[in-house]
């Protein structure tokens, strides 16, 4: 049996304000676009069965345009007599149980099973069982939810067993996308009597257990996912192949930083020139770090070349990296629950550097602690309450 | 000789001299304590010296070795009470010889001239300090004589709430009376000073590691932790229990405080149970070099694989026959490189869990950097494979430990728990150089040993001095007593008889931060585990905020 793995469509994800001549953000339709050629692709392969890992929609209320996107491909792939077996992700699952997801609109479409009510469900395609575990609103949900699964697969025996989930594993935490929802898979959960375990979530491809492989997402996301590999899977369960299979070019680009010291604006635009002419931008999303620039070249650098530039590509991001400064740090957004630990960190440092005195640290660690809980608390309890 | 009842000798009454001075209290009568309720001569101080008090008590009344009793000095402005550890008990009597126990009739001739005598090891003394404030210190005084004796009551064990740490482990013991209001708990803090669980088998160490790592997992749960603890089990008992006692699986309620890997396939069904693997790439010659005796030859050969083999891939190089024909090729004999790749290839072929792909030690590390218990099951290996890897594992924590204490880095401290530590702490031929240098220098990066044996007389006494924690739960042998007496921080040399006759579950525990070795009983670990799980009911699905899953 052969089976396509795939994952993060994020269908619904716009970005740079840049529109096509109906107005239609280009970035947005591009993702549309890689959408079907991947659908166009999976069909010319032929598998038995295609599994997406979570996150078909970039959000949990998509609009309509991605919603009918979606189930123009779906209804390709039914057509083409491929079962789909889909869970929901931390994008486009609702955080709460009050919430409808968008999944139930495709509730009930002969061969696609889609797994979305934050618990176990196992489906059956010839005879591979799919046990498909979608996102849980508790990061702890998971252990029950699988428990039950083992509890499920103790009882049959005979027939391949194909794990679905959507979460970063132990393993990979450090690239974690910090991202509302973000879900930690315990290592334990890479059981190696799985035929197969299809995650999502993580944008690069990787095999993260001899059987349990990322398919990544086709498309390019952010920056540091530039230098992974894209596409989707073909897993052959027979002879536990997996190919890895590309389905649009490389278009994101995150070039070296250029070495400024010391050069004129006049020399820093010749560079930046040569680089993009090399590169070639058409299309490409692109950026371009300039280390040690004095503030002044950068000030002087021409807008119109940088203007002609930006036009050319799909976007085009220059970073100066001034010399006059500590290296600048690209800071991701923190997460609440690191906070405490950070705030201590923090001030551990600060109380080492004597910038706050040894009698009173614990009493300032002590005080901020509390402050932190009791905002992460309320943030909490807010998110709950908002509507969906 | 002057007849002193000799009436000439005697002044008319009332004409009677002054006595000469210094004489005057000679004549006063001397201070006796009567036979009745509310004053008599038992339970009153009246010897020895500071380092042995003495005292009788009827030979009717029940008193134990290693019970603890107070003594109430009224002498200073706000009273002071000593407390001191029954360390002996004999017969004693009023007579000299034997006189209390000769038959006179049908009946020992003056039954109630005998008792008990009682024999105790001063602790030291609670002061009340202004504000009402109680204080324990070593007393360097000695209690006035006379000074009642009382049994020890909850109220003057109260100082010691005070000094406990945070991981609790048992209760006060008083003899054999538990003091349930005072838990006896080990300090966080001093766990990387390293710490000894000792005791013959069938006294209680798996159930006294069981409960120690439960009450790890609940600060690692509570994000208090502050080590990770890592245990290598190598009769899978821990991780589900055994014949009929619970594991620490079983603790529900602080699950989340620990990470599993295995190699049993049982285990492994479980959800919270990961497949121990370690790469191929992660091992070093010197890894393979601390497992068995090599010749000179072999070890220099050993020694330099990693300069003829460069990278990762050295074990499989070595194993071609152009690595051995590269081995030969520096000069070494070919039986002498066949040796080594015969070694290496058991080792693969015995610890099935070496892969090329995926390894759990980075796991391992980060979770014990986060504080958490890591328990390695692996009942499948035999006792070679479980030294090769708690030899893998303990480097490569050393060395990552190295790296972040170099970096600057504030993870967790670790706690590395070696079961039969004999044979790696032994000194000399038997034991294994690394983790005598986890004993020596792990402090300075925070990776602390917890060696659990039945034989401390084995391990050597250098490395033993290194321990600051000691549990001990009943040693039959004067050799693994006096051992221990040796090196403990504290003077343990009174309580030889007591850890002579301590019973399942009982123990002393000697650490820094409690100021005398304390009597402790150990938790049962299943109904510790019925505490604990019982403890803060968990948020449940369906209780977030009075939202419940939507029906089917």
């Amino acid at each position: 049996m052969k089976i396509v793995h795939m994952a993060d469509s994020h269908l619904g994800f716009s970005a740079y304000g840049r529109v096509d001549r109906w107005g239609r953000n280009l970035r947005e339709e591009m993702i549309y676009e890689g959408f079907k050629e991947t659908v166009d692709r999976i069909i010319e392969l032929q598998p038995d069965a295609v599994v997406h890992a979570g996150d078909v929609f970039h959000h949990v209320r998509p609009r309509i345009r991605p919603l009918y996107v979606f189930q123009q491909n779906l209804e390709r792939l039914v057509e083409a007599d491929i079962p789909v077996v889909i869970i929901s992700g931390n994008h486009d699952a609702p955080k709460s149980y009050a919430a409808l997801s968008p999944f139930t609109l495709f509730e009930g479409m002969e061969g696609v099973h889609i797994a979305h009510h934050y618990r176990y469900e196992p489906f059956e395609v010839g005879e591979t069982t799919f046990h498909s575990i979608p996102f849980c609103l508790g990061p702890e949900d998971y252990l029950a939810e699988f428990r039950k699964m083992q509890e499920r697969r103790a009882e049959r025996s005979g027939g391949r067993d194909v794990l679905v989930m959507h979460g970063l594993v132990e393993a990979l935490w450090e690239r974690r996308l910090r991202t509302v929802g973000e879900h930690q898979l315990k290592e334990s959960f890479l059981k190696s009597d799985f035929s197969y375990i299809a995650l999502g979530h993580y944008h690069g491809q990787a095999q993260v257990a001899k059987n349990g492989w990322y398919s990544g997402s086709v498309e390019y996301f952010r920056f540091n996912e530039a230098k992974d590999e894209k596409g989707i899977l073909l897993v052959d369960l027979d002879s536990e192949e997996v190919r890895q299979i590309p389905v649009v070019d490389k278009y994101m680009i995150d070039l070296d930083p250029v070495d400024c010291t010391g050069l004129s604006s006049r020399q820093v635009e010749g560079l930046i020139r040569s680089v993009c002419d090399d590169l070639g931008l058409k299309e490409k999303i692109v950026r371009l770090r300039l280390s040690e620039i004095s503030r002044e070249a950068y000030r002087s650098l021409s807008r119109r070349l940088l203007g002609e530039l930006r036009g050319e590509a799909l976007h085009l991001d220059i970073v100066p990296q001034f010399s006059d400064e500590t290296a600048l740090r690209e800071t991701e957004p923190m997460e609440s629950r690191d906070l405490p630990q950070e705030f201590r960190k923090f001030i551990e440092g600060e109380a080492a550097g004597e910038a706050i005195p040894a009698a009173i640290r614990d009493g300032v660690l002590a005080y901020g602690t509390g402050l932190l809980a009791r905002i992460s608390e309320k943030r909490a309890a807010e998110r709950f309450d908002a509507a969906q | 000789m002057a007849n002193l009842s000799d009436e000439r000798w005697k002044e008319p009454r009332g004409q009677e001299s002054a006595p000469p001075e210094g004489l005057a209290r000679i004549g006063r009568k001397p201070q006796t304590i009567t036979m009745d309720e509310s004053s008599n001569p038992y339970f009153r101080i009246i010897s020895k010296d500071v380092r042995e008090y003495h005292f009788i008590v009827p030979s009717e009344e029940w008193v134990e070795l290693g019970e603890i009793v107070s003594i109430h000095d009224r002498r200073a402005e706000r009273g002071a009470t000593f407390l001191a550890r029954i360390t002996d008990l004999r017969h004693d009597s009023n007579y000299d010889g034997n006189w209390d126990t000769v038959i006179r009739g049908d009946g020992f001739y003056d039954t109630d001239q005998i008792f008990h005598r009682v024999v105790a090891e001063p602790l030291g003394c609670i002061t009340k300090e202004a504000g009402g404030r109680e204080r324990f210190r070593k007393s360097r005084t000695i209690p006035a004589k006379f000074s009642p004796v009382t049994k020890a009551e909850k109220e003057e064990f109260r100082f010691l709430a005070d000094v406990m740490g945070d991981i609790e482990v048992g209760r006060l013991r008083n003899g054999s009376r538990d003091v349930k209001e005072i838990p006896v708990a080990l300090h966080s803090d001093a766990m990387d000073h390293h710490m000894g669980v000792f005791a013959t088998t069938g006294m209680g160490k798996s159930n006294f590691m069981k409960v120690f790592a439960a009450s790890c997992m609940k600060m690692a749960s509570a994000k208090k932790s502050k080590f990770g603890l890592l245990i290598v089990d190598p009769h899978g008992e821990y991780i589900f229990g055994a014949e009929g006692t619970k594991g620490l699986l079983h603790l529900d309620r602080y699950r989340d405080g620990i990470v599993c890997y295995s190699t049993d396939k049982r285990h492994q069904i479980d959800p919270s149970v990961s497949e121990l693997s370690v790469k191929r790439s992660e091992i070093l010659p010197q890894d393979i070099e601390v497992l068995y005796d090599w010749t000179p030859a072999q070890r220099e050969a050993l020694e330099a694989v990693s300069r003829v083999f460069y990278g990762e891939g050295w074990l499989d190089d070595l194993l071609t026959p152009e690595g051995a024909a590269r081995m030969i090729a520096e000069g070494f004999h070919e039986k002498t490189v066949g040796r080594i790749g015969r070694t290496i290839r058991t080792i693969l072929d015995k610890n099935r869990y070496i892969s090329d792909l995926t390894s759990s030690i980075p796991g391992i590390i980060n979770n014990l950097l986060e504080g958490k218990v890591v328990l390695v099951d692996i009942p499948t290996l035999g006792e070679r494979s479980e030294l090769f890897l708690l030899s893998l594992l303990s480097r490569s924590i050393l060395d990552r430990y190295k790296k972040e204490s170099a970096e600057g880095a504030r993870g967790k401290r670790c706690l590395i728990t070696v079961e039969e530590a004999q044979r790696v702490l032994g000194g000399g031929e038997g034991s294994l150089a690394r983790f005598e240098s986890i004993a020596r220098e792990g402090r300075k990066f925070g990776v602390g040993l917890c060696a659990i044996t039945q034989q401390p007389k084995l391990i050597d006494k250098q490395l033993l001095s290194q321990f600051n924690t000691f549990v001990i739960l009943g040693l039959a042998d004067r050799n693994d007593r006096t051992r221990l007496e040796e090196s403990a921080k504290q003077d343990l040399s009174s309580l030889d008889v007591e850890i002579q006759t301590l019973e399942k579950g009982e123990a002393i525990i000697s650490t820094l931060k409690i100021p005398f070795p304390v009597p402790a009983r150990v938790h049962l670990y299943e109904e510790y585990l019925d505490r604990l799980n019982g403890e803060g009911s968990a948020e449940k699905r369906g209780d977030r905020r009075g939202f419940n899953p939507p029906p089917d």
